[in-house]
């Protein structure tokens, strides 16, 4: 098992995936923080104010609010998916997985390799937007008189479950692209999931919100302000929730790739 | 001693297609067994299939009486170089070698010992998308020896290789078979292959049209191909061929071109009829002129010309 994951991760350490996702997760997750708060210096005073000098920002200090901010990552969460998407997917990509095929020709055991690689992966990128959220957030959060220390504080609430999340949601991307192979609709869909089907899915039916992904995530990790409002699943569950959407998908993508021929 | 290679009533459908159809055929240890057939015969298909990558509608292709699926640590066994296969563009040669080693249970010692074998130790920490076609050849061959199997299957190993790369090609397959491993490997050229096999397996639209050795399939050379004939009265020698059952067809205004007979059977048949010869050359065919005629759908071991009597 030792041989398989070192062989996986010199296979995804070769390719620019797991350094161009982590740069742009972090990118974003930056933006993020200093559009929280900026949201929160806007939201604090009567709208005219804003646009004179800057505002009293409301800094974030309650334990919620803080963890939120920790947190902000769990919200790209599709970061973690696609990663997992593309550690199977670049594989048929650039057609290596004849080659993979080859070495390691049960196809069920070629997909375990990649669920392997993903959860320790996903977990790493997890540290690494955490990592990255404690610097800027802490940073941001100290400009404006709030306090590093009590940040630091929240961390062992939040960091678990957030780098659970990654590492489970990357788990799942590797079952999204073993059922779908082809690396561009893969990247389309999960996409198209995250940044449309699942705001319109929740919208609508706002019970589906506890099933959906990202409310599975919001609970795994303790962050979203809002999940008594909407009744999230604790903790566990929501783990156990991504979990199994990740293992049904890599077991019916197992099946169907058992089954496909590589010419 | 088992086969290296079985291949016995193997088929394969996609869709309505039968690209492979009850195909059967064996590669003994220690020899080197072309696999011949025009593109689009099925060869890629059978190797893929043997190899695991292509379910087998029917049938058994199985390596030392084992399907592929079921060794334990193929690549130590059967060492495979398919086209079509790629490589990750921003992968080094090494380390593509090695992610391959340590999947497949092979010690990494082996790596820098395949890149010289293939001649690529100076580029080994060049990024594989910098590789020419010749290059990446190169490497598919490291890849197959890298866990230095008995059994080596090469898919049209030559393409994309210079003059050289072939030469080399070519004592490097003799090479393997000298140490006692199993070689098959295919080609849609004979001639690429002829001076490297022991023996051939030819097939052609999906079906077995011959195994045999090489030299059994040399000494059919000449056997059935042509006689040149110049003649005065050609129209007459074409009358009277048309009842004979012998192939024949017009090359130029006094000459024509016999197949399936032999010169003492057309000297006496023409000195019976009276007809004036200038000239009667036997042509000696090449391999791959038996090649040829046993892929386009004609009867061996008497191939006859295409379109007796009908040329003008």
């Amino acid at each position: 098992m030792i041989a398989v994951l070192r062989s996986e991760w010199l296979k995804l350490r070769t390719t620019t995936i797991p350094w161009l996702l982590s740069a742009i997760a972090l990118v974003i997750t930056g933006l993020l923080i200093l559009l929280y708060f900026v949201n929160k210096g806007s939201n604090g005073g009567p709208h005219d104010h804003s646009t004179f000098g800057p505002p009293t920002p409301d800094i974030p200090h309650t334990t919620q609010q803080l963890r939120n901010l920790l947190g902000t990552s769990v919200g790209i969460y599709v970061f973690a998916l696609l990663l997992g998407v593309l550690i199977i997917t670049v594989e048929f990509r650039h057609k290596t997985v004849t080659t993979s095929f080859l070495t390691t020709p049960h196809r069920t055991r070629f997909v375990g390799g990649k669920i392997l690689i993903a959860v320790i992966t996903g977990a790493v990128l997890g540290v690494i937007v955490l990592a990255g959220t404690l610097l800027i957030g802490g940073i941001t959060l100290s400009a404006k008189g709030g306090s590093f220390s009590s940040l630091v504080h929240q961390l062992g609430a939040v960091a678990p479950g957030l780098i659970l999340v990654y590492a489970l949601m990357a788990v799942l991307g590797v079952g999204v692209g073993s059922l779908l192979t082809n690396q561009v609709a893969a990247i389309i869909v999960c996409l198209g999931w995250f940044l449309i089907l699942e705001n319109i899915i929740g919208g609508i039916w706002n019970g589906t919100v506890k099933w959906l992904p990202s409310g599975a995530a919001a609970a795994a990790s303790n962050v979203s302000s809002g999940r008594n409002d909407i009744g999230l699943f604790n903790w566990w569950q929501g783990s156990v929730l991504i979990l199994v959407y990740g293992l049904v998908f890599a077991a019916l993508g197992s099946i169907l790739l058992a089954r496909r021929d590589i010419t | 001693m088992p086969s290296a290679i079985e291949v016995r009533g193997l088929s394969k459908r996609f869709g309505a297609v039968r690209a492979v159809d009850d195909l059967s055929f064996e590669v003994a240890q220690g020899r080197v067994t072309g696999f011949l057939g025009p593109n689009g015969s099925g060869k890629t298909t059978t190797l893929r299939m043997l190899l695991g990558l292509v379910s087998i509608t029917e049938g058994v292709a199985t390596i030392g009486g084992k399907r592929y699926v079921d060794l334990e640590h193929p690549i130590r066994h059967v060492g495979a170089a398919l086209e079509a296969t790629s490589f990750h563009p921003t992968r080094r040669a090494e380390d593509h070698l090695k992610s391959v080693a340590l999947a497949g249970g092979v010690p990494l010692s082996r790596v820098d010992e395949t890149l010289e074998v293939v001649g690529l130790t100076d580029v080994a920490r060049r990024r594989v998308g910098k590789f020419s076609l010749g290059m990446r050849q190169r490497l598919q061959l490291a890849t197959a020896l890298l866990g230095d199997p008995e059994i080596l299957i090469l898919d049209e190993p030559a393409n994309g290789l210079d003059p050289q790369g072939i030469q080399w090609l070519r004592s490097f397959i003799r090479n393997q078979a000298t140490l006692g491993h199993a070689v098959l490997v295919s080609s849609h050229l004979l001639a690429e292959v002829e001076e490297t096999v022991d023996d051939v397996v030819i097939i052609s639209q999906g079906r077995l049209v011959l195994q045999t050795t090489l030299a059994d399939l040399a000494s059919q050379t000449g056997s059935g191909t042509g006689m040149r004939i110049r003649t005065p009265e050609l129209t007459r020698l074409a009358e009277v061929l048309n009842a004979v059952p012998v192939g024949w067809r017009q090359t130029g205004p006094d000459t024509m071109v016999i197949d399936g007979a032999s010169p003492e059977w057309f000297g006496h048949f023409a000195a019976q009829h009276q007809i004036i010869l200038y000239e009667l050359i036997q042509e000696k065919g090449s391999l791959e002129d038996v090649f040829l005629q046993l892929t386009t759908g004609f009867d061996a071991p008497h191939p006859v010309g295409p379109t007796p009597g009908g040329a003008a």
